[in-house]
């Protein structure tokens, strides 16, 4: 489902089996990775285009709408 | 290393290749047997590993590329193809009963192909690499580089934690599908998400097979793209699929237990124990059409090096390797700079050796699976993969 908002991926790490398929079809700038050959878990995604979520073999990226701290002006 | 009075001297190779797979160990190889000076990285501590590939290659593959058949890494020898429509009809592509003198396990024969496990065959690559003259680093993760404005550039490593920036006169990005390297250059590398097959397979053990690479088609199985049962060797199989997501709702995962439960082979799978998990995505995209920028080039999975009807890319990472391995030692010891316009040459090489195969395969891939009416589609993709393995396919070499 495509968002709008920004996102923040968290991945379930028991299924995953650290296959890279969420960061070939990234669109995002380099370095949008975890040391596990996935997609970024700690910071937002402001294309939110789902793509990773989408392609993953055993479905284990999900994500929350980024909610940017009160105090900021994000 | 710190010189007497305690600064670093910097590093410095001709050629910094990030990634060894089979594309970067071949570049690596091929560069330094003509007189490079190479510096090899992988991140990895374990190269091949976690294995995202089932593994099939041609002895074609490896005689072009110089690599020999070693029982280091072949698992199980091929000879020919079996290859299924949505309902199990099959059409048989044996070589050892079409060419029965060339193909076959008996003297003076030879194999089609070969399964090879890949944390083997990567290990057997970078060691020819090694003996070479190749210096390999492993935990050793490239981060970035700068042109420098005297034609070589800086590549930024960390190794076991400690960073390091080597000198090069070149760098070959051969860091797979999941490629930064391309991105650092401003490549546009990211494939679409039409264009990726999302892979899953199960290596088993139980399931009984006969010198042949078993391929399902129908949209059923495997939308857009096809399921799979491969030898493995010591009586192991790998049964796997490749789907594209934009054709279907169901992830690979539970395409893979359908495919088991309920296929025409749901009798032969039935006592299957998973033995192990294997995944990734497969590019069934077109080749990148820049493959090259300042000081950079890019090879294999990383340039989209994958056939787009097969989903191989060993035959072709091993290709595109020796292209560039050559191409770029030839280059760096005329005494020119690896400038764009220079490193053009390497992509007109590539294109004209296998690119030009591949983008026609690509359009081949794309009109099947652009055909909107299932039966149909299946239809064709039935025919094309049959005639694709056959004697007389005109791909045969890709």
């Amino acid at each position: 489902m495509k968002t709008k908002q920004p996102v923040v991926f968290e991945i379930g790490w028991n299924a995953c089996i650290k296959c890279g398929a969420c960061v070939a079809v990234c669109p995002q700038e380099a370095g949008f990775t975890t040391d596990f050959d996935t997609i970024a878990v700690n910071k937002p995604c402001d294309i939110a285009c789902m793509f990773c979520e989408a392609v993953c073999p055993v479905s284990t990226i999900t994500h929350t709408m980024f909610v940017p701290a009160v105090s900021g002006k994000a | 290393m710190p010189d007497n009075t305690g600064t670093a001297i910097m590093q410095e190779y001709d050629m910094v290749v990030i990634g060894s797979g089979p594309a970067g160990a071949t570049t690596a190889l091929y560069a330094a047997k003509n007189g490079l000076r190479v510096l090899l990285v992988d991140k990895k501590q374990e190269l091949g590993a976690p294995i995202q590939c089932s593994g099939a290659v041609s002895h074609n593959a490896l005689e072009q590329a110089g690599v020999y058949p070693s029982p280091e890494f072949i698992q199980e020898a091929i000879y020919g193809f079996a290859i299924y429509n949505a309902a199990g009809e099959k059409k048989v592509i044996d070589y050892r009963k079409i060419k029965p003198g060339e193909y076959g396990s008996g003297e003076g024969c030879k194999p089609l192909g070969y399964v090879v496990d890949r944390r083997r065959f990567d290990r057997y690559l970078a060691t020819q690499a090694e003996r070479a003259g190749v210096t390999i680093w492993l935990k050793t993760e490239a981060s970035g580089y700068r042109v420098l404005n005297n034609g070589s550039c800086e590549v930024d490593l960390c190794k076991f934690n400690e960073h390091i920036t080597v000198k090069a006169k070149v760098v070959v990005g051969a860091d797979g599908v999941q490629s930064q390297v391309g991105k650092w250059a401003g490549i546009k590398t990211h494939i679409k998400l039409s264009e990726l097959a999302s892979c899953l397979q199960f290596v088993v053990d139980g399931v009984a097979t006969d010198g042949l690479l078993e391929i399902v088609t129908g949209h059923e199985w495997a939308p857009g793209g096809y399921a799979w049962v491969f030898p493995k060797g010591h009586g192991y199989a790998e049964i796997g699929l490749g789907i594209t997501k934009t054709m279907c709702t169901q992830n690979a995962q539970v395409y893979l237990d359908h495919f088991l439960k309920n296929s025409f082979f749901k009798e032969r799978f039935r006592n299957c124990r998973i033995i192990e998990i294997q995944g990734g995505g497969v590019p069934l995209a077109a080749p990148l059409k820049t493959q090259y920028a300042d000081n950079l080039i890019l090879v294999g999975d990383a340039a989209r090096h994958v056939n787009s009807i097969t989903g191989g890319g060993i035959h072709t990472a091993l290709s595109s390797g020796k292209i560039a391995g050559e191409f770029l030692s030839a280059l760096i010891l005329s005494g020119k700079s690896a400038t764009e316009s220079n490193l053009k040459g390497y992509h007109d090489n590539w294109l004209k050796a296998m690119g030009n195969n591949m983008w026609k395969l690509y359009r081949v891939k794309r009109k099947i699976f652009d055909t909107a009416d299932v039966i149909e589609r299946d239809e064709q993709l039935y025919a094309t993969m049959s005639n694709y393995f056959s004697p007389e396919s005109e791909y045969k070499k890709i």
